[in-house]
């Protein structure tokens, strides 16, 4: 069997098997009302044109693609009843699952998965996904077929990816211009009303057909069932606010309760806390075409200063677990290669580096911003860190577009950049290393010179067919990253998410989900 | 007064047109673009690259100043980047919000300032007039965003009388519409009534020494008809100036309350449509609200001729 099939096959199977001895998922209490406060604007619900992810935590739960992910972050097949994967690797054919309608009543054809990918290669916002698809059609109403231009063992690892997905929509809605997309998917929940910037609102939709592989919601998949009547999404981007909504019962759900709300919530009998570990890495790249930064002493010496539980500490009041790479614990690729070089804290050997790299009092400009908070934090630790060893140091704070733009012009004078990494760490290896692989290395290698040993570690992680081997290539480029501090990781960022106590069955997640969720009787 | 309306929105036209230019360079000049709002964290420099291309915003300053102005010409203020949707109707989409917002907290602020003032001033230098000014230096000082956190924690939280946010058209439901918005409108208030009560104090005292007071008293007139009629009558021309910038204050003031009541009005969309550099509904948002508040200080124009016979616009 195909390597990409067992892939899929693997916790379908397990499903399957399963079957036999579990009952689907059935709603124990049907209806109310559930409003959930969320804490950022929604731009668009045009889930291809937007990464944002105010839209994924509503549009989620509207659309579905062919493929997502797990709960484990595995790919598997959604719309999709089954894949075959070509013996040359060159063609993936999905034969979709039947009975399934969109939100209109129209029954789902490939017609519309073919009109769905039309739209997602003129405007998709991750189009790059099918740069090597030479192209695809249908040769059924049931069957759509991808052909490839040449064999890409990771294909089917980013077409699952949950950061754009190409979600499926009705084929008379493939000219909608970006962000002006009718909100009809083929998901649990259907859009009833959406003001942005004040709230969205979505109803059961009665004509779901849940997905008769799995017993349980499963990520972003699995067997959904919506049990609410209405879930309204309040947008409620004050803190305080947010806690006061959920304190008074208006809200039955909100996302990032801050750490110093969480003792006195804790206390409280009507409200349960969700603590989201692993939410992002926070990280720190230097700029290596600036002095005196481009020097690998320098750098290292930075490196040594950092004291990585005082930075996360200030950065997230407390909510961190330290993570020496660029996957979470626990997940599937994660390593701890290169740990040798993590949170050494030791300011003797700084000190060392520095004298060894030729410093002269230069003054370091540290960039940063006031948008997210955690990262001002940061930045304001690693300054006072780096002074103690005798660097001297400049705060430039900004707000998150023009900190952006600088760091995209390594010549506007930064040195070390603040920033975190969420929703790539947790698609895998492959999404997260492409921040350091040319043409988009976030440390900035002067042009034509990139490392050529970062670059054979990339290239082996996109183009080795065997899962252990471009494993094993990330390993190597995680250490490399680290021995020559292109990066700077911090930790793992945990977020709190929180319910009230007759909220039954939410799961904390990358994204809310509110299928399986329901009010205790 | 037809005469002098037109002349007054001839001399608006000129205004709107830089303050659009104003706004055009400012936006352009600050770094920063739609792009990294658009990508969010995890864009690569190729993605926000191939977003920039898309939106048009990698083209020369210039094609992009041509073409608003020409889309101005024809009516057209442009489509916001982030909401996919025509400025204008995203823009008076939220109008009545935060109009009705504003009224709210106006007809507060008139209501206490005003009799906050009078009563000071007919009472100077009483325990009242003391009490008054320190009320009225209270609600000055004190910042709106941590009066309205104290209010959403005591009258939402501990007294559960009015919710913690969001908002409920008045057409809709009239009584959900005050509870929504009362504390809101409370928050934006105070500050003004502050500023009102003092201006309306010191006024009143003015007026109340000046002759034409003294005579009126001494023919026997009720005190009533002697401040209602005669002082207050004289002392509304520059209150009624000050009302016009609190106007301006309120509206322009309601950043603040919308963002912390979760109302979706003009504030938090200039707001947020500023943060993320969504060019287009930062400047056509502008100009609406800019054109709304030259009508506002022209009704200020109007309100004087109908206070003092002695202002009138259409004679030489």
């Amino acid at each position: 069997m195909p390597k990409a099939a067992l892939l899929l096959a693997a916790p379908l199977l397990a499903s399957l098997a399963g079957i036999a001895q579990a009952e689907p998922f059935k709603c124990p209490h049907r209806g109310g009302d559930f409003t959930f406060g969320q804490e950022a604007n929604v731009p668009s619900l045009d889930q291809m044109a937007s990464s944002a992810i105010a839209t994924r935590n509503i549009a989620m739960n509207i659309f579905e693609a062919l493929t997502t992910r797990d709960e484990h972050n595995h790919p598997i097949l959604e719309l999709a009843d089954s894949l075959d994967e070509a013996e040359d690797h060159l063609t993936f054919t999905f034969h979709l699952r039947q009975g399934i309608k969109f939100h209109n009543g129209k029954p789902m054809s490939s017609a519309d998965v073919v009109a769905s990918f039309d739209r997602y290669k003129r405007m998709g916002f991750e189009r790059s996904t099918l740069d090597n698809v030479d192209h695809w059609d249908a040769p059924d109403a049931a069957t759509f077929v991808i052909h490839m231009k040449r064999a890409q063992p990771t294909f089917l690892e980013q077409l699952s990816s949950f950061s754009v997905p190409i979600v499926i929509i009705p084929a008379e809605d493939r000219d909608d211009p970006p962000r002006q997309l009718k909100t009809i998917g083929t998901g649990p929940w259907q859009l009833v009303d959406f003001v942005p910037g004040s709230f969205a609102k979505l109803k059961r939709y009665d004509g779901y057909v849940p997905n008769p592989h799995y017993e349980d919601i499963t990520g972003f998949g699995g067997y959904k069932q919506a049990c609410f009547d209405t879930v309204t999404f309040r947008i409620v981007t004050e803190p305080g606010a947010r806690v006061a909504g959920l304190q008074t019962g208006e809200l039955q759900g909100v996302e990032d309760v801050p750490a110093k709300s969480a003792p006195d919530l804790k206390g409280d009998k009507n409200i349960v806390l969700l603590p989201l570990l692993n939410w992002w890495i926070q990280i720190m790249l230097p700029n290596t075409q600036a002095k005196p930064t481009d020097n690998l002493d320098f750098r290292k010496a930075v490196q040594a200063a950092l004291d990585m539980d005082e930075i996360m500490d200030a950065a997230s009041d407390g909510n961190y677990r330290l993570n020496v790479g660029f996957q979470y614990p626990g997940q599937p690729d994660y390593t701890d290669a290169g740990k040798a070089d993590y949170n050494l804290h030791d300011p003797a050997l700084a000190k060392k580096l520095l004298q060894s790299s030729g410093y002269k009092g230069e003054t370091v400009a540290i960039l940063t911003n006031k948008d997210y908070t955690s990262m001002y934090n940061a930045a304001l630790v690693v300054e006072q860190e780096l002074k103690a060893i005798g660097v001297a140091t400049r705060l430039e704070v900004t707000d998150w577009p023009t900190s952006t733009e600088r760091f995209e012009h390594p010549e506007t004078g930064w040195n070390l950049y603040f920033t975190a990494w969420g929703t790539q760490p947790a698609l895998g290896a492959l999404a997260t290393m492409q921040f350091l692989a040319p043409p988009t290395a976030g440390y900035w290698p002067p042009a034509g010179h990139d490392d050529p040993d970062v670059v054979a570690a990339w290239r082996d992680m996109t183009n080795l067919p065997s899962e252990q081997g471009r494993n094993d290539a990330f390993a190597r480029m995680q250490k490399l990253v680290l021995d020559r501090a292109y990066a700077y990781p911090f930790g793992s960022l945990t977020k709190i998410q929180a319910v009230r106590a007759n909220v039954v069955g939410f799961r904390p997640f990358r994204i809310p989900r509110f299928s399986n969720v329901y009010f205790r009787d | 007064m037809a005469r002098f309306f037109v002349q007054r929105l001839l001399t608006a036209l000129p205004i709107l047109a830089m303050v659009s230019l104003i706004t055009f360079g400012l936006m352009h000049l600050i770094p920063g673009d739609p792009a990294a709002a658009l990508g969010g964290m995890s864009a690569t420099p190729e993605q926000l690259a191939q977003i920039r291309h898309d939106l048009g915003i990698d083209r020369p300053i210039w094609i992009q100043l041509v073409r608003y102005y020409g889309g101005l010409l024809h009516g057209d203020l442009g489509r916001s980047i982030l909401l996919g949707q025509g400025v204008a109707a995203a823009t008076l989409a939220r109008l009545p919000v935060t109009l009705s917002l504003s009224l709210y907290a106006l007809a507060i602020t008139l209501v206490l300032g005003l009799a906050a003032g009078i009563a000071a001033a007919l009472r100077h230098n009483s325990i009242l007039d003391q009490a008054v000014m320190m009320g009225a230096m209270f609600g000055i000082s004190v910042p709106s965003f941590w009066l309205a956190l104290l209010m959403i924690i005591f009258f939402a939280v501990e007294l559960g009388w009015l919710p913690t946010g969001g908002y409920v058209p008045f057409l809709q439901d009239p009584v959900g519409w005050l509870r929504a918005a009362t504390m809101p409108a409370i928050s934006l208030a105070l500050l003004q009534v502050g500023l009102l009560a003092r201006i309306t104090r010191s006024t009143m005292l003015e007026t109340l020494r000046q002759d034409f007071v003294r005579t009126a008293r001494a023919k026997g007139l009720p005190n009533a008809l002697v401040v209602g009629k005669h002082a207050l009558a004289n002392a509304l021309i520059p209150i009624t100036t000050v009302v016009g910038i609190i106007i301006t204050l309120l509206v322009s003031g309601s950043v603040v309350t919308e963002t912390i009541f979760s109302v979706p009005g003009i504030g938090q969309l200039l707001t947020s449509a500023i943060l993320n550099r969504d060019y287009p509904m930062v400047q056509g948002g502008l100009l609406i609200m800019t054109a709304l508040l030259v009508l506002v200080n022209i009704g200020i124009d109007f309100c004087y001729a109908l206070l003092d016979p002695r202002v009138r616009y259409d004679e030489r």
